[in-house]
Parts: structure tokens; C-alpha cells; sequence
């Protein structure tokens, strides 16, 4: 092992030149997040062809570079404009926006940063210590198992009702049912199409989130009709303070791990990771109820999990050759077209390649602290422009870079529909967060829970009997009496107190 | 200044320029990019396989070939793209089974394509993990007949074309099993974590893990045996008539200029004969049965395609 690293950093020494990739992918891969439409898939996808110049080590140095700087790179428009840039930065704009709305976007990107960067070395130093035995593991997870992760996430929906369980229910179920539109992920039939052949495409995540936060927030902010110019001041990015660091230290470690794992699953990436790490950290928190309204929790949680199953997502990629996200599938594309075979030889045959990705991965989040700040100074710039400039502007990047991702047009409409619905969401109050667990966990959880019956020949004690099932089916029954309990505790306090002062 | 009288002759003199254009264009055709449509991720095997031709096409041709994704919608919005562009020789789409099911299921209709040249044939196989009770396919087999249904087969995609081919094996040897779609990461995370029995995937993308030993091939669905695999038996060998394999093609319009397809063809055909592009398709270990079809045979060939997979799907139930 210690041979391997001395050969990676003798490579990545005896090419200078490999630092400058580094430097460039980290650049490339944050403008490529933070602009919507333009997520990382896409830019590791284009830099493809770039790679055949390099050797194999030098492309994948390259490759990853990009993959971690467009991770931390969606928050910077999910923060200032509550348009994230790449799915995963979806979370990011529940407190982040919020928080910048407050007059701190700063502070956001700043915790924003640091968290991704935290998240990122966490999921790389897993990556380099457990990568073999955290792939065996993570094989244990079959459908069952994503079931119940994926219903574990959907049943925080409870806590981040604030004001109203009932509304909080009410959004995550339209999230839920919205979701089914299109085809049957088991049998491939049509699913709410009403016989038009367009809604085949359906609901899909991306165009969904983009109307329903930042179509949805030009809307209410065309609706204001005030000029709201000033609202967000504080844009020069600050690193939290130890202290400030400090008190997100939990969240921070719990997202991290969660991030790494949930990243190191096969077929569910970093955009999962970041929603039920913020599930988690709404569970755990000791006020529920501030989430949304921009707390520091809130950003790290997302930021410190999307980023840490970076390196999570890696892991089966060099393992095992399964890529672990879609960003991975596309790099083992190029690997091969390098002539490299990936499989559980990988990491035995080519060592000075992997551990040098290992190394550069590294690097690549400490440039990425350096650069972020630079990039995200920069982009606040665009908020001295008025907001009559800047609407339609978002309006235009959103609609552009909605059509980018899959040259559909209907994808368009998608977005211009849920833009409307996330308007009518906002203005009856109900919670956004909510709605969008649902849309982005509730593919997950029927899809997993049919292939299970499907395996379990429809025995359903067969399918909730197993070990990590159980405990984490049982987890979300008890969180979710709870929250409950929770909520009736806390309804009765309030009854009473104004009994008592009525009486 | 144009007289009255001079206005159809100068009209008829437009009309013979116009009409003598084609004619003039097809030899210098191709004279601007050619753009193929592919219903698949950027990075994905459609989209590098458009691109390993487009490479020594573009030497070839004097002009680019670029792969336009347009993803989703079971490949609808893609198909719908192709059918509104312009039927001007300059866009091709790239085929494969995944249109014949389409036809198949009344939403995409064949007869709307000139086939152009079919590339690549791949050949799909059974493979199970390394622990697996079955060292043989006829172990298999036999579990499969006692206990129908109750060997589990990862596939990828629902409906579609390892449905179809894992289909034409139930019917074929009567060991039926029952398939469970996945993702393609999870199908092989799953197969190899042994949450199902086997998984129908290509040689190329399960090399790794069978050189690795993680995993066995137990059954090849090809006419001859691989000879990376030599111990490995066909379908058909076993008498078992399963050769359905994936294959890559270039279609054009059906209303193309023949001229245009014939000058196509022959561009394509040096670009698939050329080093640049047999290095790239040996990387993918496609190599085995890719034989270039021309748009005779590969009319053909759809026609047996679509035969094959009517009769499947409706055993499946899957057609009205």
C-alpha cells in the first residue's frame, strides 16, 4: 500500500503538468455545477474526448476533478439565486436560500464550502482505507435494503411539516404520486400518460426541481412587486468560524458517513445522500422546526453528504468496476476506451492509476476551499444587477439549461408546469421540502420495494425479515410515532397555556 | 425589367436549378456535418459507439458525424426529433433492438427508417456469481424445470430487450425464470451480492468480473462459441434456438435520396474497416459477431428481428 502511494506521488511529481489538470478539472467542474443544466455528468462527458491525448491516469485525474468540483459547485446558485445548479445542490437551497435571503448569503456559501470540502476528504479518505470491504458491504444491500433506506428518508417528511404535519403530509404524498407519471419502471407500461405519447418522458427529477424552486421563486418574487434589490448585501464568502464549525461538528460527521455509504450504493448517488442526510439532520435536530428558514445545519448536512459520496460513488467504480452514479458510469466509459478493463483487478493491476486518482482527489478538494471562494465572489456579483434583470435571466437559464440535459422539450414543460405548481405550493404554504423528498425518494423506495417482492416471490414477511431491513423499517415506524407524539405534545402544551391565560 | 412573358421561362429556369441541385449535390455529399440522434446518455455504448466511427469518418469524408442525445420518454422524444428534421441525407439515427420493440408495441413504426448499416452484434450471456449451486448450464436448466419461475434473472430496463431475449429462453428451453429489471450498476451489485440467481448481461461490460473470477458465464447466446470463452457452450449448441444480440446500426429516413444512401454506406463501411475504429470495438470486446451489414441485408435482417420479437413479446403479453 505504502509502495502504491509512493508510486502515485512520484507519478504525480515526475508530471507537473497533472497539477495544472487538477487545478483546471476543479475550475471546470465548479462552472459546470453552479450553472443550471450544466451538472457534472456533463461536463466529465465532454472532457471524454480530452482524455484521449493524456495516459489513462492523467484522463482519470482529470475526470475526477471535475466530478468533485461541480458537487460543491451546484450550491453557489442554489444559495444566491434558489436555482440549483446540479440536482445534488437541490438541498442546499432549503436553508441556503433562506440564509442568503436573511442578508448572510456569505455565510451560506462559506458553510456551504467548508462542508463540501469536509465531506469531500471524509468520503476520499474512505475511498482510500475501506474501498474493498466497503464494497463487499455495501453488496448486502439489495432491493429490500433500498426500500428501507429510502422510507427511512420519506417518513422525516413528518418532522419538516413545521407549522402543519398535515401539510407536510399532504406535499410529500403529491411528491410521491407525481413521481409515478410515466413508465412503470417494472412491467414498462404507460403510467398516467392519458395516451399521450410526451408524458413518457415523465415527471422527472431535474426539470421538476428546477420549476418548483427557482421558477417557482422568480414567480413569487415577480408577485412581490417590490424591489429587492438590497435583500441579499453580504456576499463576500467567509470560512465558518471554529466556533461556528464546531457547533455543526455532528451533523457534519453524521452527513459525511452517510454520504460515503449512501455514495458506495449502486444506482443512488449524491442527490440521495444529500435528501436523507437532511432527513436525518431535521430528525436529529433539537429544533426540527427552524429548518427551512435558513439554518447552518441545514446547508452542511446536504453539502457535507453530496460531497462525501463523491468518493463513496467511487468506491464500486474501482472495486468492483459497477459504477456507483451516473457521473461514474460515464467515467468508466472512458476508461475503457483507454484500454482499461474495469473490475475487481483494477486495484491490483493498475495501482499507480488508482492511487493517484486517490491522491488527486485529495488535492482536489483542498483547491476546491481555494478556488470556491474566488468562483462564488464572482457570481455574487451578478446579484448587484436588479432583480428585473436578473428574473428573467434565471428564467432563460433554466429553461436552456432544462433542455440541455436531455434534448427533450418536454422536459421543458415539466419545468414550466412544476414551476406553477411549486408557486401555488409556496403560496398556500406548504412545505417544499416535503414535496420534494417524496418526488426524489419515492422512485427509489417502488422501484426497490417491487423488485424485492418481485425476488421474495411476493412473500412480504420474506422481504422485511432481513437484518438491515428490520432495523431500519423499524427506526422509521418509531421516528414517525414520535414525531407524532412530538407534534400532539407540543399542540396540547400550547391548548393549555392558552387555557390557563383564558381562564 | 421581367416582362410578363419572360416570368415562366425564368420561373422554368428556377425550377430546372432546383431540380438539377440534387443531383449536383450528391457528389459532393457529404458537404456539411452529419448528425446521428440516439436516444441515450452521452458516455453511454450508443453514443461512444457513434463516436468510434465518427473519428475515422471524419478523415474519410472530409466532415464530421456528432451523436445528438436526446434522452427519455423510451427513446419517444428522440424518435420524434428524427421523424420533424429534414430528410437531407445530413441526419441518421443510430438503431438498435430497442426500436424493433418499439415497432413492436405500435410506438414507433420501422417502415419510417431506411436501414443503413448494421455495425455491431453483440452477444448476451448468463452469467451467475462465483458461489452459485450451478456449475453448468444444464444444472440449471434442471432447477429451472422442477421449480418454474423460481430462478431469479437480473436484466436492465423493464420491457425491453433483455426482457426479450431472457423471454425467448423461457420459451425456448421451458426452464423458466423470472426476470427483475434493474439499473445496470445494480443489476451486476446485485447479481454479484447474490440478492438474484444470475444476470443476462454482454461479455464486454462483465469481463472484469469474470476475469476476476467473481463471476462464471454459464451460457452464451450466440451461433459459435467465444473464443475468449471456450469453455462456455451456446444456446444453440444445447439446441436451443437464443441467439438475439444486441447490435448498433445507422438508419436514415425512409424517404432518403438513394444516392445519398449508397455514397453513406461506403463512407461508413471505410470508417468501420479502418484501425482507428476495429481498435475501439476490440477494447469494447464487441469483436465476436460484428459483421457490417449493408441496407439490403440489414433490411433483412429487421425483417426477421421484428418476426422474433412479435412473437416474444406476445408470449409475454406485452403486445394489444
Amino acid at each position: 500500500m505504502l509502495e502504491a502511494y509512493g508510486s502515485a506521488l512520484a507519478y504525480l511529481f515526475g508530471n507537473p503538468s497533472s497539477f495544472l489538470l487538477i487545478i483546471f478539472s476543479v475550475i471546470w467542474g465548479i462552472a459546470f455545477g453552479s450553472v443550471p443544466g450544466l451538472t457534472g455528468i456533463v461536463g466529465v462527458a465532454l472532457l471524454i474526448p480530452f482524455t484521449f491525448v493524456f495516459d489513462p491516469t492523467a484522463g482519470l485525474l482529470l475526470l475526477a476533478g471535475v466530478y468533485v468540483g461541480s458537487t460543491f459547485g451546484g450550491s453557489i446558485s442554489a444559495i444566491l439565486f434558489n436555482t440549483p445548479g446540479s440536482p445534488e445542490a437541490a438541498c442546499t437551497a432549503l436553508d441556503g436560500y433562506p440564509m442568503a435571503k436573511k442578508g448572510q448569503a456569505g455565510k451560506a456559501l462559506g458553510i456551504a464550502l467548508a462542508s463540501s470540502a469536509i465531506g469531500g476528504i471524509f468520503g476520499t479518505i474512505v475511498l482510500m482505507l475501506l474501498a474493498p470491504p466497503m464494497a463487499q458491504f455495501a453488496l448486502n444491500f439489495g432491493p429490500p435494503e433500498y426500500f428501507a433506506l429510502a422510507v427511512l428518508g420519506i417518513t422525516a417528511i413528518s418532522a419538516i411539516g413545521g407549522g402543519s404535519v398535515l401539510k407536510g403530509l399532504v406535499a410529500g404524498l403529491l411528491g410521491l404520486g407525481i413521481a409515478t407519471v410515466g413508465l412503470d419502471p417494472i412491467t414498462g407500461t404507460e403510467r398516467f400518460t392519458f395516451g399521450n405519447l410526451s408524458l413518457l418522458t415523465g415527471i422527472s427529477f431535474v426539470p421538476a426541481i428546477i420549476g418548483t424552486f427557482a421558477l417557482a421563486e422568480v414567480l413569487q418574487r415577480a408577485g412581490e412587486r417590490v424591489s429587492t434589490k438590497d435583500v441579499i448585501t453580504d456576499v463576500s464568502t467567509k470560512l465558518p468560524s471554529l466556533k461556528e464549525f464546531m457547533a455543526t461538528r455532528i451533523t457534519l460527521l453524521r452527513s459525511s458517513v452517510i454520504g460515503s455509504f449512501i455514495g458506495a450504493l449502486p444506482g443512488v448517488g449524491a442527490t440521495t445522500a444529500a435528501f436523507i442526510s437532511y432527513s436525518e439532520a431535521v430528525r436529529w435536530s433539537k429544533r426540527p422546526e427552524d429548518f427551512g428558514t435558513g439554518v447552518a445545519e441545514g446547508i452542511a448536512a446536504p453539502e457535507s453528504a453530496n460531497n462525501s459520496a463523491v468518493g463513496g460513488s467511487m468506491i464500486p467504480l474501482l472495486a468492483l468496476g459497477i459504477p456507483g452514479s451516473a457521473t461514474t458510469a460515464v467515467m468508466l466509459g472512458g476508461l475503457t476506451i483507454h484500454g482499461i478493463i474495469p473490475g475487481p483487478l483494477l486495484m491490483e493491476t493498475n495501482t499507480q492509476l488508482v492511487y493517484t486518482v486517490f491522491i488527486g482527489m485529495f488535492i482536489a478538494n483542498i483547491l476546491m476551499l481555494i478556488f470556491g471562494i474566488r468562483m462564488a465572489r464572482y457570481f455574487a456579483l451578478v446579484l448587484k444587477a436588479p432583480y428585473a434583470l436578473v428574473g428573467p435571466a434565471i428564467v432563460v437559464l433554466c429553461m436552456t439549461g432544462v433542455y440541455a440535459l436531455n434534448s427533450n422539450i418536454v422536459d421543458v414543460g415539466v419545468m414550466l408546469a412544476m414551476g406553477a405548481f411549486g408557486f401555488l405550493l409556496r403560496k398556500l404554504k406548504y412545505p417544499i421540502a416535503s414535496f420534494v423528498i417524496g418526488l426524489v425518494l419515492g422512485p427509489i423506495a417502488e422501484r426497490s420495494l417491487r423488485q424485492g417482492l418481485v425476488i421474495a416471490d411476493y412473500n412480504y414477511w420474506e422481504f422485511a425479515a432481513r437484518p438491515i431491513t428490520a432495523i431500519l423499517l423499524v427506526g422509521s415506524i418509531a421516528s414517525l410515532v414520535y414525531g407524532f407524539y412530538g407534534q400532539w405534545k407540543r399542540h396540547r402544551e400550547v391548548t393549555q397555556k392558552t387555557a390557563t391565560s383564558n381562564g | 425589367m421581367l416582362s410578363l412573358k419572360t416570368i415562366p421561362t425564368a420561373a422554368a429556369l428556377a425550377a430546372a436549378t432546383l431540380l438539377s441541385a440534387p443531383a449536383a449535390l450528391a457528389e459532393d455529399y457529404p458537404s456539411r456535418t452529419v448528425e446521428v440522434i440516439h436516444a441515450y446518455g452521452p458516455g453511454g455504448g450508443t453514443d461512444r459507439f457513434v463516436r468510434a466511427v465518427a473519428q475515422p469518418f471524419e478523415e474519410i469524408a472530409g466532415q464530421s458525424m456528432v451523436p445528438i442525445s436526446i434522452q427519455g420518454g423510451g427513446g419517444m422524444p428522440a424518435y420524434a426529433n428524427f421523424q420533424q428534421r429534414r430528410s437531407d441525407g445530413y441526419t441518421m439515427k443510430a438503431i438498435s433492438p430497442d426500436q424493433i420493440i418499439a415497432h413492436v408495441l405500435g410506438r414507433q413504426d420501422m417502415a419510417t427508417f431506411q436501414p443503413l448499416a448494421r455495425v455491431q452484434y453483440d452477444q448476451g450471456m448468463i452469467v451467475v456469481p462465483a458461489d452459485s449451486p450451478f456449475q453448468t448450464i444444464e444444472e440449471f436448466i434442471a432447477h429451472a424445470r422442477e421449480n418454474p419461475g423460481d430462478l431469479t434473472v437480473g436484466i436492465t430496463g423493464a420491457a425491453g430487450f433483455d426482457d426479450t431475449a431472457m423471454g425467448l429462453w423461457n420459451i425456448e428451453t421451458g426452464a423458466e425464470v423470472t426476470t427483475v429489471p434493474f439499473g445496470s450498476s445494480e443489476m451486476v451489485s446485485n447479481t454479484l451480492g447474490g440478492q438474484v440467481d444470475a444476470m443476462h448481461e454482454e461479455f464486454g461490460p462483465a469481463r472484469g468480473l469474470i476475469e476476476s473470477g467473481d463471476m462464471r458465464p454459464l451460457v452464451v447466446f450466440s451461433d459459435e462459441r467465444l473464443p475468449v470463452l471456450p469453455d462456455v457452450p451456446t444456446a444453440k449448441e444445447l439446441g436451443y434456438d437464443v441467439t438475439l444480440g444486441r447490435w448498433r446500426a445507422f438508419a436514415m429516413p425512409a424517404d432518403a435520396d438513394p444516392e445519398h444512401v449508397a455514397k453513406m454506406f461506403d463512407l461508413v463501411s471505410q470508417a468501420v474497416a479502418s484501425d482507428a475504429y476495429q481498435e475501439v470495438q476490440e477494447q469494447a470486446a464487441l469483436q465476436f459477431r460484428s459483421v457490417l451489414l449493408g441496407p439490403d441485408e440489414f433490411a433483412e435482417f429487421i425483417e426477421q428481428e421484428i418476426a422474433t420479437y412479435t412473437e416474444v413479446l406476445t408470449a409475454l403479453g406485452l403486445t394489444e
